[in-house]
């Protein structure tokens, strides 16, 4: 050997000089006036979540977290409240680690997170007060606007509730409507029991000084039908001058439009910017897709799972089929054996049948058109919630999490398998903050999914 | 390491916490008869290393991830005539992994997991190369090379996954320490170049460099790991890189045979395609400019010295996770290089392949 030759070499990295990190956004509220926020709407609203309201829950509602964003481009928003509630508020849902198997467990169970001792009297004391986040569990669009005693059971039996309380009038299957007591509904307009005047939501909505609004209204005028099964029910109010009430229609898509008009007509009249929300198709949820026909027969080895169809008189049992949609609520039907043969049939209010299915999806579609109609007369823009849910039924990710309307394990849903978890009203909040933003020039940030939990597992 | 920050509609400015490394590089040329070379040359070929903070933004898709290799080429270059030579190697790769990131799941005392992966494993590729003198004259010097190294896949055999701050009724399918597999497909490289020598006269001289590289990134196209636990979903991420082309040029000039001055850059093209740009790795197509400098001291010694500078910035997102983000990549990387000779020699410097 002649020649050796030997390079020993070393790389380092030296510190730029120039800056790598990127400044700090200047963020602008554009044509928006972020000075009263007002939110309108149902249990989705209000934060309903894991079968109730209670004070995390409500801490993660979607206007919480659009109105915590708001506030980082208006730093002069009014204060932003919401009704006060209490630890665990009405009760609520969560899961158990028993005998290796991940139970829920529901509020009334044993070692349930029962209804806090101030729920029973909630929100009648704060009356007075205007909050911002208007959402009521359970509303109807067809309850903002009521045009009949059918309409008006929150304005009676929710509102002054204890007008109600009269024992022997008192017709204990009145519903009330516990979400809405909140908000002072005024006096029964039944003249036996006064004929006081009654205040309707659209004039909270008149009253409600807002500069900006988010309405997402609507999903219980088919939520009901579908979470019902399909069966409506008839409560006599006779005695109370009230009539029959029907319960868990779907609403009739005139009168949507018609309402929905009206709500939009009061926010803009009070000179309010805002944002409207379409209504998802709510057979997407977990509540109507945990049990299969499939997954109910492979778990329980029947050749053929038999249903009650239809409503009222007239049902008839037949097999299912995997048009029909098994509800959740059906497992301790399921679990008693029902469903195994002809003579025990699972019962109608446990199935959406493949016909009610059509129902609700053709009747949210005609509800959507009205929403989006009504919302480009007034120039409002539009959140399609409706398509976005679509996207998350193959499963999308944010953020590196997973998500799909699968039951507990989907990540976005709460345990009463309709609601969002704080996660999935995060994912919601950023969905209206987008719009928002889009439509109006400004830059409120989104918020980062990871800052919000999805279900608490044991 | 390079600095990396990002910015998200979520956050202004995220900054990646990356430690500094230094690669080194090795290499030893021998001449054993008129004709016949042997090399061996010691490098950390691929590498890179990402990390945040525990609780960032996207720590469901990374928190830490550290990839290291040593390749170990020993070569041997044989002359088969006055203006060609041929080359040809193995390549011996040894590499570790390691991989951190959250787990999104919550417990009742827990807000979220954890999942940390480790492994390690070795391959072997081989390397192939010619390298011609067209022309040398006293006005001038043209030299071509191209050479070949081939793919490497590193199995990863006996990985160890550990899962951290799982709810209990999830531990099943989270265990806290399981074993998994998974490979790490090293790209094939294809470099072609020309190297042009100007006398200037006796002592100083201008040289013209070009090279061509081809990199095979189309075997990054998923990572994926199967875990031993049969209740743990195993995990794949499409990466669906592209081979990419580098295109470097420079320019040297020789003083007095003692001090060079270079200057030039490369023209980077990207392997990672809209869609698929992941916090780990935000690469993207750039220009960087380069300099160095040498230094001949005596016939036995030499140093090199060179920086290069990138600066980059690309807005893009990771589909499959659902993250958007825009990335500013800053990098300064100062290369220190000696060259010792052990003995005089008359021959013209070993050919080298790569």
């Amino acid at each position: 050997m002649k020649n050796y030759l030997l390079i020993l070499g070393i790389v380092v990295v030296a510190s730029s000089c120039r800056k790598v990190e990127f400044e700090e956004v200047e963020r602008t509220y554009g044509d928006a006036d972020f000075s009263t926020y007002i939110a309108v709407g149902n249990s989705l609203t209000q934060g309903y979540q894991d079968g109730g309201l209670y004070e995390e829950g409500q801490e993660n509602s979607y206007p919480a977290i659009i109105a915590g964003q708001m506030e980082l481009v208006f730093p002069d928003m009014n204060n932003w409240r919401q009704p006060t509630i209490y630890g665990n508020g009405s009760g609520y849902m969560h899961l158990e680690y028993i005998n290796g198997e991940i139970e829920v467990v529901s509020a009334g169970d044993v070692n349930g997170f029962a209804e806090d001792g101030s729920w029973a009297n909630w929100g009648i004391s704060e009356q007075g007060t205007k909050f911002n986040n208007l959402g009521i569990a359970g509303i109807t669009l067809m309850q903002c606007v009521a045009l009949d005693d059918n309409e008006m059971i929150v304005n009676n039996g929710v509102l002054g509730g204890f007008h109600l309380v009269i024992p022997p009038f008192i017709d204990y299957e009145v519903p009330g409507n516990p979400y809405a007591r909140f908000m002072d509904f005024g006096d029964n307009p039944s003249v036996l029991l006064g004929g006081g005047t009654p205040i309707q939501y659209l004039d909270h909505i008149k009253q409600s000084n807002a500069t900006f609004f988010t309405c997402w209204l609507g999903d219980n005028d088919v939520l009901g039908y579908a979470t019902s099964g399909g069966v409506t029910t008839e409560v006599d109010g006779t005695l109370l001058g009230l009539g029959v009430i029907e319960l868990n229609t779907l609403s009739d898509p005139t009168a949507f439009r018609m309402k929905y008009d009206s709500v939009l007509t009061a926010f803009s009249n009070i000179g309010a910017k805002g944002v409207c929300a379409t209504i998802p198709d709510v057979t997407v949820i977990p509540y109507f897709n945990t049990f299969t026909v499939a997954s109910v027969k492979e778990e329980k080895g029947y050749t053929d799972i038999w249903i009650t169809e239809g409503t009222g008189t007239g049902n008839t049992v037949r097999v299912a089929n995997a048009s029909d949609l098994i509800l959740l609520t059906a497992v301790d039907s399921l679990d008693a054996g029902m469903g195994e043969s002809q003579s025990h049939p699972l019962t109608d209010d446990y199935i959406l049948d493949a016909v009610e299915v059509s129902n609700v999806q053709s009747r949210t579609i005609s509800f959507n058109a009205a929403i989006t109609a009504s919302a480009a007369i007034f120039n409002y823009p539009v959140v399609d919630m409706h398509g976005f849910l679509e996207t998350l039924k193959p499963g999308i990710s944010f953020e590196g999490i997973g998500f799909s309307p699968k039951y507990i394990e989907g990540g976005a849903f709460s345990l009463d398998g309709v609601h969002l978890n704080p996660r999935g009203y995060a994912i919601a909040a950023n969905e209206f903050i987008k719009t928002i933003n889009a439509a109006y020039g400004c830059n409120i940030p989104t918020v980062s999914l990871g800052s919000y939990r999805g279900v608490i597992f044991p | 390491m390079p600095l990396v920050s990002l910015q998200t509609d979520a956050y202004d400015n995220i900054n990646q916490t990356s430690p500094y490394a230094t690669p080194i590089q090795f290499y030893y040329g021998g001449q054993i008869t008129d004709n016949l070379f042997v090399g061996l040359g010691i490098n950390n070929q691929f590498g890179s290393s990402s990390s945040f903070d525990d609780d960032w933004q996207g720590r469901f898709i990374i928190q830490n991830i550290a990839l290291k290799t040593f390749s170990y080429q020993p070569t041997v270059a044989y002359k088969i005539h006055d203006y060609v030579s041929i080359g040809a190697g193995f390549v011996i790769t040894t590499g570790k992994f390691a991989y951190e990131k959250a787990v999104p799941l919550t417990g009742t005392s827990t807000s979220e997991g954890k999942a940390s992966l480790s492994g390690s494993g070795i391959t072997y590729g081989f390397n192939v190369g010619i390298f011609s003198t067209l022309l040398d004259n006293d006005q001038m010097k043209l030299t071509v090379g191209a050479d070949y190294r081939s793919g490497q896949t590193i199995n990863l055999e006996n990985g160890v996954a550990n899962f951290t701050d799982i709810p209990t009724s999830l531990q099943g399918t989270f265990p806290a320490t399981t074993s998994f597999t998974g490979k790490l497909n090293l790209p094939s490289v294809i470099t072609a170049g020309f190297a042009y020598q100007y006398n200037i006269n006796e002592n100083n001289s201008i040289t013209l460099v070009y090279d061509f590289n081809y990199t095979g990134w189309s075997s990054y196209d998923t990572l994926a790991f199967d875990f031993e636990n049969a209740d743990t979903p195993d995990s794949k991420t499409t990466k669906a890189w592209v081979n990419s082309p580098t295109h470097r040029f420079g320019i040297e000039y020789a003083l007095n045979e003692m001090f060079f001055f270079r200057a030039g850059g490369y023209y980077d093209i990207t392997p990672i395609q809209d869609g698929f740009v992941s916090p780990e790795l935000p690469d993207a197509t750039q220009f960087v400019p380069t300099f160095g400098f040498g230094m001949q001291i005596g016939d036995h010694f030499a140093f090199d010295l060179s920086w290069l500078h990138q600066d980059v910035t690309r807005t893009a997102s990771l589909d499959d996770a659902g993250f958007t983000a825009n990335y500013h990549r800053i990098a300064d990387v100062i290369s220190f290089s000696t060259t010792i000779k052990l003995f005089n020699s008359e021959s013209s410097g070993a050919p080298r392949v790569n």
